[in-house]
C-alpha cells in the first residue's frame, strides 16, 4: 500500500498538467514501514528522453542520484517514480515495464486534456516482465 | 577502500545497511567485496551471466564508471559509490502499415532493432542543419531508415562545385535550392516520412523555434559561427548535438551535449581566430570524406533513436582518409564550460557572427586604398595595350594549374615575404587570387615593404571570367 500526502500530491499532479501534452517524472520519498509507503515530498524531474516526449520519459540517473541523497538527508527513503501518460489510461504499459526497476512503486497519473483524471501504482516484477498493481491512497481534491 | 551507498529497497539484504565501507583499488574490486558480503545483493544487480543488470548503473561520486574505465576506474580512499537504476517508460504507440514493414523487414528481423525500434524511429523527430557535404548522405540513409520526421536547414543554392560530394543534388537541380532538391531525393527514397522545409539562415533569433520540434539535432555545417550556435541551443534545450566536421582528407565525429556528456565548448571554450582555420571552399576537401563523416553521424543518430550500443558520448572519433585510420580521443565534461558547466555563464543565445570575430559584411576588410583596387577589365585593357606592368598571382600552384591570366607570375602568398625580392619595386603592380581576399593580404604586404604602385584586381579570377574571359573555368 502506498499513500501519498496532500503536499507531494498536489505537487505531482501540478507537474504532470504542467507538462502535458508531454510526459513528466519525478521521483517520490517518505517512510516506510513494512508494506505501508508514505509519500511526504514529490521531487520533480526533467525528463531527458530524446525520443518523442509526448509518449517517452526518461529519468536522468544523476537526477535520481541527487533524489536518493536528498532522502539520505532527511532521514527518508526513496519510494517511488511517478509520471504521467497524456490523453491515456493509467496502465503500465510494455514500455514503461521493460524500462523500470523492480526496486520502487511506480506511480502513474493519466492527464486528459490537460487535467488530473485518474492514477495508479505499480510494482514490477525482478525480471520486468509483469507489474503488480498497489494499492494507491491519494487525497481527494 | 570506498563507501557505497545502499539504495533503500537492497537494504535488506545487506544486514539493513544504508552505507558499507568496502576495501579494493578498482570499482570491480570493490563491488566483489560488496557481493562476497552480503551474497543475497548479487542477484538484485547481477543477471545469470554475471554481467550488472541492465537497469543498474554505478556512480563514482558525481560520474558514471561507464564514461571512465567502467569496472577497472581507480577508487581511492574518500571515493563514493553509489548504484543508481536506469528508470523510462512511455505508451504504446504507432505502428506500421503492410508497405512498412516490408520495406523495413531487415530492421525488422533483427532483435536489435525489431518493431520496437522501428517504431521508435518511425516516432522520432531529428533535425539536419545543412543539406551540403555532410547534410547529403545524412539525408539519403536517415530517410531510408524511417526517421519519422525530418527537418531540413538551408538557404543555398545548388552550384556545379557541390556535385563533387553533395550526392542529395544532381546536376539536373543546379540553380534549384539546396533544401528543395534534398527534399526530392528523400522523399524519393522513402515516401512515409514527413520532410518539413526550413528554408532560412538558421540564427540566434530562429534557433529555439526551429529546435522545439525535434529530439535530436544533427550538425551539418561548415562554419564556426553556425557551429557555435547549433551547440548553445542544443545544450541550452537539452537536445543531442550528432556532431561532424571535416576538412581536405581528416573528419571528426561525436555527439554533443547529450545528458551527462560533454558539449562543442568543453572541448573548443572559443572559437580559433578567423581566418586561422580555412573552410572547405578554400582548403578544399575529398569529396568522399563527408560521405564517411555524415554515415557515422547517421549511425549515431540512429544508435541513440534505438538506444542501442556504444555511443560517441564523451568520444571524439578522427578519420584520417591517406593514412585510412580511424582513432578516438576522450572528452570529457567541463565543469568550468561557459554553456553546460556547473555555473554556466552563456545562458542565452548570443551573437555567433561577433564571437566568432568574423565581419558582419561579407566582402574582406579592405586594405588602406592609396591607389584604390582595379577592376579586371580595367588589367584587360592595360594588357592589351601591351602596357608595362607585373601581374602576380598569389593562389596556390594547385590553384593555377586550373586556371590562369596569360602573362600572370605565380607567388603563393605564403612566399610572397620570402620571394619579395624577385618583385621589381620600381614597375607597376598588379595582384590577384580567387576571389580578392588573398591578393588584398599581399597588397598589404607589399605596401608595408615600401612598394607604392600596387594595385589589387577586385573579384579575383571569379571577377575575371565573369567581366573578361567566360572561358576560364570557376572553381
Amino acid at each position: 500500500m502506498i499513500e501519498i500526502e496532500r503536499g507531494p500530491w498536489r505537487e505531482m499532479v501540478n507537474h504532470a498538467q504542467a507538462i502535458y501534452p508531454n510526459e513528466c517524472c519525478g521521483a517520490m520519498i517518505g517512510k516506510i514501514d513494512g508494506d505501508a509507503k508514505t509519500v511526504s515530498h514529490a521531487i520533480a524531474l526533467d525528463n531527458v528522453s530524446v525520443g518523442s516526449q509526448a509518449a517517452r520519459y526518461e529519468l536522468s540517473p544523476k537526477d535520481l542520484l541527487r533524489a536518493e541523497r536528498e532522502a539520505r538527508e532527511r532521514k527518508l527513503d526513496l519510494i517511488g517514480i511517478y509520471h504521467s501518460h497524456p490523453d491515456c489510461g493509467a496502465y503500465f504499459s510494455e514500455t514503461d515495464l521493460k524500462n523500470s526497476c523492480p526496486w520502487y512503486s511506480f506511480v502513474v497519473l493519466s492527464v486528459q486534456k490537460g487535467r488530473f483524471d485518474h492514477a495508479n501504482s505499480w510494482l514490477p516484477n525482478a525480471e520486468q516482465t509483469q507489474a503488480e498493481k498497489e494499492e494507491l491512497i491519494w487525497p481527494e481534491s | 577502500m570506498a563507501r557505497i551507498l545502499i539504495p533503500t529497497p537492497l537494504r535488506q539484504f545487506a544486514d539493513k545497511h544504508d552505507t558499507v565501507e568496502l576495501p579494493g583499488a578498482t570499482v570491480g574490486e570493490v563491488l566483489t567485496a560488496l557481493t562476497t558480503r552480503f551474497p543475497d545483493l548479487k542477484k538484485h544487480l547481477y543477471n545469470d551471466e554475471g554481467k550488472l543488470r541492465s537497469f543498474v548503473n554505478v556512480y563514482l561520486n558525481d560520474e558514471d564508471i561507464r564514461y571512465m574505465k567502467k569496472d577497472a576506474t581507480p577508487v581511492n580512499d574518500p571515493d563514493t559509490l553509489s548504484i543508481v537504476p536506469s528508470i523510462a517508460g512511455g505508451l504504446d504507440e504507432a505502428v506500421l502499415s503492410k508497405d512498412e514493414i516490408l520495406r523495413y523487414s531487415r530492421h525488422l528481423i533483427m532483435p536489435e532493432v525489431g518493431m520496437e525500434g522501428q517504431l521508435k524511429l518511425k516516432s522520432a523527430k531529428v533535425l539536419l542543419v545543412g543539406t551540403g557535404g555532410l547534410g547529403a548522405p545524412l539525408g539519403m540513409y536517415l530517410a531510408a531508415a524511417g526517421i519519422g520526421k525530418i527537418g531540413l536547414v538551408d538557404f543555398d543554392v545548388v552550384d556545379f562545385s557541390n556535385l563533387q560530394r553533395q550526392v542529395i543534388h544532381g546536376t539536373k537541380d543546379v540553380g534549384k535550392p539546396k533544401i528543395q532538391s534534398a527534399v526530392e531525393t528523400m522523399s524519393d527514397i522513402n515516401p512515409h516520412i514527413e520532410l518539413v522545409k526550413h528554408e532560412t539562415a538558421l540564427s540566434s533569433e530562429n534557433a529555439f523555434e526551429i529546435f522545439a520540434d525535434y529530439d535530436i539535432v544533427v550538425d551539418g555545417t561548415d562554419n564556426f559561427p553556425t557551429r557555435y550556435l547549433v551547440n548553445d541551443a542544443c545544450v541550452l534545450l537539452k537536445k543531442p548535438n550528432v556532431y561532424g566536421s571535416i576538412f581536405r582528407f581528416e573528419g571528426q565525429a561525436t555527439v554533443f551535449a547529450y545528458p551527462g556528456g560533454p558539449c562543442y565548448r568543453c572541448l573548443y571554450p572559443e572559437p580559433p581566430p578567423p581566418g586561422l582555420v580555412p573552410s572547405c571552399a578554400e582548403g578544399g576537401v575529398l569529396g568522399i570524406l563527408p560521405g564517411v563523416i555524415g554515415l557515422i553521424q547517421a549511425t549515431e543518430t540512429v544508435k541513440l533513436i534505438l538506444g542501442i550500443g556504444d555511443s560517441l558520448v564523451g568520444r571524439l572519433l578522427l578519420y584520417d582518409a591517406l593514412g585510412m585510420k580511424f582513432r578516438e580521443l576522450k572528452l570529457r565534461k567541463n565543469p568550468e564550460c561557459p554553456v553546460c558547466g556547473d555555473n554556466p555563464t552563456v545562458t542565452k543565445l548570443i551573437d555567433y557572427v561577433e564571437f566568432c570575430g568574423v565581419p558582419h559584411q561579407e566582402a574582406p576588410p579592405e586594405p588602406v586604398a592609396m591607389t584604390g583596387d582595379i577592376e579586371p577589365t580595367e588589367v584587360k585593357a592595360k594588357l592589351d595595350r601591351g602596357d608595362k606592368f607585373t601581374l602576380i598571382d598569389v593562389r596556390e600552384p594547385h590553384e593555377f594549374q586550373i586556371c590562369r591570366i596569360p602573362g600572370s607570375t605565380l607567388i603563393p602568398l605564403g612566399e610572397v615575404p620570402k620571394r619579395v625580392g624577385e618583385i621589381n619595386a620600381e614597375s607597376e603592380i598588379v595582384v590577384h587570387c580567387k576571389s580578392g581576399a588573398r591578393s588584398a593580404k599581399a597588397v598589404d604586404f607589399l605596401r608595408q615593404q615600401g612598394y607604392k604602385k600596387v594595385r589589387n584586381m577586385k573579384g579575383g579570377i571569379l571577377a575575371w571570367s565573369d567581366k573578361v574571359d567566360p572561358t576560364v573555368p570557376k572553381y
